[in-house]
């Protein structure tokens, strides 16, 4: 299979640490490749070179073979690309910004603007100022879907969408990958990426820390759970349970973490009475910590 | 709330109001022996003239005190025209603290870090009257400065009440634009109808002050309390009962705004407009304006691409008719009328070339500016961004910017040229039209010159295009002025841009001129674009 983006030592230097250094990475056609990373880790600065609004300091990205920086204009004819924030656009409605936009790539496919807004349920009569975060998400989606790119940036997606939005735009994604289309999605939310990609890349501090499928990050996961008991704490049987480590005891409370499936945890507490019960993912910091400390 | 985030939000008005007060009293007062000439007798007769064109002038400016005196003639010039400036300095600035900052978001997050609302307006206020305060002040020195320069000392006391005066006007006018845009839901309503209501006030002052028979009403006017002072000219009072009766109106207005502030959502006015019809639009808009280069730039501006031309419209029209009654006055003031010898033509045209061209230049100059901060704008907001995430070069980003201003300048200005040819028979001036035309046309390479400068401003460095821009205009605008006044050496005249432009409409094209504008418009735009090329966008 042939590449859709390909990173040669990437590396944006902006002083003082900070910046992006270093990276290679490719991402196949058809695949949905997600871009995880704690905030400031330069997953933004990673989009952006490769949409070619900024500039590397060493190293090369290509998309479709097209060098980002000096044919990014060819580049972004196969690129629908969604930005972290959307500027403001004051009083246009939200029907103008798409033709606007769409206009300045020289056609506008209607029935796909249609289609889209549709399913996001995004007013297109609406003012932009109007619009709260979540719509302001949704234009955004419509201007990166809506002519149907063989590549698709998306700068954490998912931001400000309600659970049924976030659905719909995991059914979006799921579909124009299955048309063939490349997606290449940041975020710093690890439930968000295993609902989509294929594959992660984690980023950590400007340098690219782990390329894994998602297997692999199955693997890694882990849950933080609270236990609360109506009697006694079976405490010995879930120390033995397989997958269940840093296990805690206060009075009627258990804590610990579970790696891979739930089975060994739920068949040693099961004998006993069960008042509460929360599993929480921990965050993506707290899971790279425990990451490199294995 | 920082200091220096409300002075960044404020630094527009700022630096604008900066300059041209300081620049304006000191040209007004400084100049004035070259203006009415040296001898007593001279000036004496110059201020019987200013008295006759002030009578004319009445429903724009008080009428003159003493204007033979530099200090009569910068109260009559100065102060009788900074009411204008400084009311809708006070005006607009409200309107941005309320409405631009409620759009950025500024207000909400202000208000959710524990600030109350209350203490939200009282901050803004509060900042503003600061600001207005050093502003007026500057101006005061500018023009005691000015006067001791002309060699005839302003009475200190009398500035220092007229500068009250001014603050207070500036005051209540923030006051009033405090209260519209808590009634409307975002500024382009709020500072249109707060310009109503100080439209509407001024004319009542100016039908009070124009009028045989006083008309009624009129005192409740912020201009007529205002105009009730005039300390600078000797002989001059300072009314501390309107002055006071100025703040007065700035604190009630204030406190309404307050209570209209508590009571209102955030993000919509206190009178709500109908909401929209529940059938939701899912279709892209089928403008076609919006698909064709430039002209979807001019679509989405075209408020204010209609306010400039309708702007330059009433100015060369009130130019015009002003034409005969300031020819009057260059006839009748000796020092003047030697001037107007010395240039070639008849003299309603001179004048008009001297007053339009010049106004018309400063204009402009200002629409050039302002759109730079756009570019500079759409930079840190992310606008350029979005654009360039579409298949566009951005060469050509910055070739529609270019053909945009182009246009916009070129309607404005011809729009004004057939508003000058439509009106100058009735009012008996000779306008040669081919020159008129030539001199129309000249405008949009001046306006390119400093967009072209702009450009690789924005494109360098964004945050500091505008106060760099407006710098080298002010100065420009500062040699072009006093220049000829004082006469300085021709080199230095020609480090002006506005000199480059030269008298077209009286003098042949200054084809130097033009070379040089031309040349800075390439040299400018072709810098603009490497350093757009090479540069980290939204960075």
């Amino acid at each position: 299979m042939s590449s859709a983006i390909v990173m040669h030592g990437l590396t944006k230097d902006y002083g003082s640490g900070h910046g992006l250094f270093n990276l290679d990475l490719e991402v196949a056609e058809s695949e949905v490749f997600g871009f995880l990373g704690p905030n400031g880790a330069g997953k933004t600065t990673t989009i952006r070179l490769l949409m070619g609004v900024i500039h590397a300091s060493a190293g090369s990205a290509t998309i479709f073979g097209l060098d980002c920086d000096r044919e990014s204009v060819a580049v972004k004819r196969d690129v629908g690309y969604l930005p972290g924030e959307l500027p403001q656009f004051g009083g246009m409605r939200g029907s103008e910004v798409v033709t606007y936009l769409g206009g300045m790539r020289g056609g506008i496919d209607t029935a796909r603007v249609k289609e889209l807004s549709a399913r996001l349920e995004l007013d297109l009569g609406r003012r932009f100022r109007e619009y709260s975060r979540g719509n302001k998400q949704k234009l955004g989606l419509v201007l990166a879907f809506m002519h149907r790119p063989r590549l698709l940036i998306l700068d954490e997606p998912t931001g400000g969408l309600d659970p049924l939005n976030q659905q719909t735009f995991h059914h979006l994604v799921g579909e124009v990958k299955a048309s063939g289309t490349t997606v290449f999605l940041s975020s710093h939310v690890l439930s968000e990426v295993e609902e989509t990609c294929s594959r992660v890349g984690i980023i950590r501090d400007g340098r690219l820390v782990s390329d894994m499928t998602m297997d692999k990050v199955h693997e890694l996961r882990f849950h933080e759970v609270v236990i609360e008991f109506g009697g006694d704490v079976p405490e010995a049987a879930v120390r033995a349970a397989t997958g269940v480590e840093d296990v805690a005891v206060d009075g009627l409370r258990l804590t610990c973490t579970v790696h891979g499936g739930f089975d060994p945890l739920l068949a040693a507490i099961s004998a006993h009475t069960v008042v509460d019960m929360v599993s929480r993912e921990p965050s993506l910091e707290t899971l790279f910590l425990s990451y490199y400390k294995q | 709330m920082s200091a220096r985030l409300l002075l960044r939000l404020h630094r527009i008005g700022l630096i604008a109001m900066a300059y041209f007060s300081i620049f304006y009293v000191l040209v007004n007062s400084a100049a004035f022996p070259i203006i009415a000439g040296k001898t007593r007798a001279a000036q004496e007769a110059f201020g019987h003239s200013v008295t006759v064109l002030g009578a004319t002038f009445a429903w724009l400016l008080p009428l003159p005190v003493r204007p033979d005196t530099a200090a009569g003639y910068l109260q009559w010039r100065g102060y009788g025209f900074f009411a204008i400036v400084f009311a809708v300095w006070g005006l607009f600035s409200a309107c941005g603290a309320v409405r631009r900052d409620e759009d950025r978001g500024l207000v909400e997050s202000w208000l959710s870090s524990g600030v109350s609302r209350l203490r939200l307006l009282a901050t803004r206020s509060i900042f503003f009257a600061a600001l207005s305060a050093e502003i007026v002040t500057l101006a005061g020195v500018a023009g005691w400065l000015g006067c001791l320069i002309a060699g005839t000392p302003a009475d200190v006391a009398g500035l220092v009440g007229e500068s009250a005066a001014l603050w207070a006007l500036t005051l209540a006018c923030f006051g009033i634009g405090l209260v519209v845009a808590q009634l409307v839901g975002d500024f382009r309503a709020a500072a249109s109808a707060g310009g109503v209501v100080l439209l509407l006030m001024f004319l009542l002052d100016s039908i009070g002050r124009s009028s045989v028979h006083r008309a009624p009403f009129t005192d409740i006017s912020v201009f007529f309390l205002f105009n009730q002072s005039n300390a600078v000219a000797p002989g001059g009072s300072f009314d501390l009962v309107a002055t006071v009766l100025l703040f007065a109106v700035c604190a009630v207005a204030t406190v309404a705004a307050a209570a209209a502030f508590v009571r209102r959502d955030i993000g919509s006015g206190l009178i709500r407009q109908r909401p929209r019809g529940a059938t939701e639009v899912h279709e892209a808009s089928t403008n076609p304006l919006l698909r064709i280069p430039v002209i979807r730039g001019l679509w989405i501006r075209r408020i204010g691409a209609v306010g400039w031309t309708v702007g330059m419209a009433v100015a060369a029209a009130a130019v015009v008719l002003l034409v005969n009654a300031t020819a009057t006055f260059f006839a009748t003031t000796p020092s003047l009328s030697s001037y107007l010898r010395g240039l070639a033509g008849n003299v309603h045209t001179v004048l008009l070339a001297l007053i339009w061209l010049s106004f018309a230049q400063a204009l402009v100059a200002i629409l050039s500016i302002t759109t730079v901060s756009r570019w500079s704008g759409d930079d840190s907001s992310g606008v350029l961004e979005m654009q360039l995430a579409e298949p566009l070069p951005r060469w050509r980003v910055l070739a529609e910017r270019a053909t945009e201003l182009t246009v916009t300048v070129t309607v404005a200005s011809f729009v004004a040229m057939a508003v000058i040819l439509a009106l100058a028979p009735a009012e008996a001036i000779a306008v040669d039209i081919g020159n008129l035309l030539i001199a129309t046309a000249l405008l949009i390479p001046f306006a390119l010159t400093f967009a072209a400068v702009g450009a690789v401003l924005a494109g360098w460095r964004p945050r500091v295009a505008v106060v760099v821009l407006s710098t080298i205009a002010a100065i420009s605008y500062l040699v072009f002025e006093l220049g000829p006044l004082f006469k300085w050496p021709s080199w230095a005249d020609n480090l002006s841009v506005f000199q480059l432009y030269g008298t077209p409409l009286i003098t042949p094209v200054f084809v130097g001129g033009l070379i040089a504008m031309l040349a800075i418009v390439i040299v400018g735009f072709g810098s603009a674009g490497v350093v757009l090329a090479r540069r980290d966008v939204a960075a």
